[in-house]
């Protein structure tokens, strides 16, 4: 049980890291990301590549992936959504549905169907916490993506593009008229969330084996990141990567493993029934 | 009824006839008429999802649902009880209908991309239900036995009839009130509620309808197949394909399906050998498509000619014969008074 609570917290961390850019995306773009898990196991495959080539740890290929990732994001909102943006919220939710479908369909081709790892000296090593024997990955998982969080947190506060961002997302009109252009805001923005994938991306590939199809899972679990918190709220991703962690492996506990996603759903499903707007929504 | 609409039925009529009569000129293989069977199954799946998103706004991402069901349905209709695959086929379908039912009161209370995640989480934990179920042997599948095995002239004869039938059923659903209601119901809903439209009875018979006809869809899938599993049953391809063939086709067009489905299906058999690469360019024409064509190819086409080969569209004639409106709202975007 402690063991289930404290790997459910720790998991959490990983978890509000994954849905954190798919919710800005959602508060300030108003755009249904449906290729944001693919992006993620995209941001594991270029890590991978990254650090089989040049030998560097995956951790620090980051270096490049990020760039990489908002220079994608900042693209493929300003080549493709922004134009369809004016036509409603559908056309540009089928073009992410296209774009996660040929992302995987690549990745497919690139890399071949079997599992990967991204391989850190920590990966094997343990620590006892009270009688629970907790991995080490683990821990660098939820203190790194609590760290981002919060970085980005005091990123969207205090610097000007932060603040912009938010103008943009409370009122798009009166942001325009104070000389701000959204359309790049909302690039800046996606390119934004997409660092934060990068960085979900490589805590994912080196804490579980991934593979081309394994984006929808991760879109899942920043869907259910997104409901629990609350579309747009930093702080709400935090907790409600706290709950989703527990309750996948605390349901993992009680009924074993195979129905742990399984508890995940059902918590999405409960909450999208009953609060769908979220604990946290502005 | 006018002259080019004389025309138009008789031509419709001369097709539907051909389809049915050109597989027994000795000319036709087997590989031909399973061609034949996957456009029309395609087709009818693609039919489905447009009637929900093209013309009620539910953009559902779990048609996959109805699939796995009515799929698993048969097989353990013919597998385990031995019984013809006709009844696990429509008892399969009746459960889809029920699970539409039962799922309308929870998905319904959400808009947009909210149901369109719900729909495909829903599928997600069907998946892991049945990869745990002993009862269908779990993840190992299931293979459907059955004795005599229809062959693929059954099987391509039973999909067109069923593709026939449920292009009737939009047809007459879209031309009823209905239909109008839900034409309303897709461009305001707040609107089409206080002018009287029963949104959540209108949104429940599309969801039924959808649910029954997939389901039907699911379980030739499958019979055609042999064999069925957890993963590709409940898979979210299943809803990819839908999608692509009525986005490139064009979405809330009726007709749009048939040539989505006619492409998607000859891509996917042409680079049958290069798995992935067909995804990847239907990926790309679907998103050139969103881009360029907004309406689909035969939407576009549509507009520019202004013909539609069958039109849900209320004309003055109607009007004046008891229909109750004489204005189209084209997808929110274009209002015009019909001639």
């Amino acid at each position: 049980m402690a063991q289930a609570i404290i790997n459910g917290i720790l998991i959490g961390g990983l978890y509000a890291i994954i849905g954190v850019g798919m919710s800005i995306i959602f508060g300030i773009v108003k755009l249904t990301n449906l290729a944001h898990g693919e992006f993620v196991v995209l941001a594991a495959y270029f890590s991978l590549a990254i650090s089989a080539a040049t030998g560097l740890n995956p951790g620090l290929s980051l270096i490049l992936v990020g760039p990489i990732m908002f220079f994608i994001g900042f693209a493929i909102q300003n080549l493709i959504v922004n134009r369809l943006m004016p036509r409603g919220a559908e056309a540009p939710l089928l073009v992410m549905f296209g774009m996660s479908i040929i992302i995987q369909n690549v990745i497919l081709q690139v890399f071949s169907a079997d599992p990967q790892h991204l391989t850190n000296p920590l990966d094997t090593s343990n620590f006892a916490l009270g009688n629970a024997v907790v991995p080490t990955t683990f821990l660098i998982d939820c203190v790194i993506g609590v760290c981002v969080i919060l970085a980005l947190n005091v990123f969207m506060k205090h610097t000007y593009v932060g603040m912009a961002v938010r103008a943009v997302s409370d009122d798009t009109t009166a942001a325009k008229i104070m000389g701000i252009n959204v359309n790049l805001i909302y690039g800046v923005a996606m390119g934004i969330a997409m660092v934060t994938s990068a960085v979900a991306g490589v805590l994912v590939g080196q804490t579980y084996n991934f593979y081309p199809t394994t984006g929808s899972q991760y879109l899942i679990i920043s869907f259910g990141i997104v409901v629990i918190g609350g579309m747009g709220s930093i702080k709400g991703t935090l907790v409600a990567g706290l709950i989703f962690g527990l309750a996948q492996l605390l349901g993992g506990f009680l009924f074993g493993t195979t129905l742990q996603l399984l508890a995940g759903y059902i918590i999405i499903l409960i909450m999208l029934a009953v609060k769908p707007q979220g604990l946290f929504a502005k | 009824m006018s002259k080019s609409s004389k025309i138009r039925v008789v031509v419709i009529l001369a097709v539907v006839i051909a389809l049915y009569v050109i597989p027994q000129s000795p000319l036709t293989t087997d590989n031909t008429m399973r061609i034949g069977l996957l456009i029309a199954l395609y087709c009818t799946l693609g039919l489905m999802w447009n009637l929900m998103a093209g013309y009620t706004g539910m953009v559902s991402l779990g048609q996959q649902i109805f699939i796995g069901i009515a799929g698993y349905n048969v097989a353990v209709f013919a597998t385990t009880f031995g019984l013809p695959f006709w009844a696990g086929m429509f008892c399969g379908a009746g459960i889809s209908v029920l699970l539409s039912v039962a799922l309308s009161f929870l998905l319904f209370r959400m808009k947009g991309m909210y149901f369109a995640i719900a729909t495909w989480i829903t599928s997600e934990a069907l998946k892991i239900i049945f990869t745990s179920w002993e009862f269908v042997n779990m993840g190992g599948g299931m293979t459907i036995k059955l004795r005599p095995y229809p062959d693929v002239f059954e099987l391509y004869y039973i999909s067109l009839t069923l593709v026939i039938g449920a292009f009737l059923v939009v047809f007459f659903v879209l031309n009823s009130r209905i239909g109008l209601g839900l034409k309303a119901m897709r461009d305001d809903d707040d609107a089409s509620a206080a002018m009287g439209v029963n949104i959540f009875r209108a949104k429940l018979l599309c969801f039924m309808i959808s649910g029954f006809v997939t389901g039907l869809c699911g379980a030739l899938f499958y019979i055609n197949q042999g064999s069925i599993f957890p993963g590709p049953g409940f898979g979210i391809s299943w809803t990819v394909a839908a999608v692509f063939i009525v986005i490139i086709g064009g979405i809330g067009t009726i007709t749009g399906p048939i040539v989505g489905a006619i492409i998607y299906v000859f891509l996917s058999e042409f680079l049958s050998q290069y798995q992935g690469y067909s995804m990847i360019i239907l990926g790309v024409i679907a998103i050139a498509v969103i881009l360029g064509l907004p309406y689909g190819i035969v939407g576009t086409i549509e507009r520019k000619f202004g013909f539609e080969v069958l039109s849900t569209r209320r004309t003055m004639k109607n009007l004046l014969s008891g229909g109750r409106a004489n204005v189209d709202y084209s997808r929110g975007r274009d209002l015009r008074v019909s001639k």
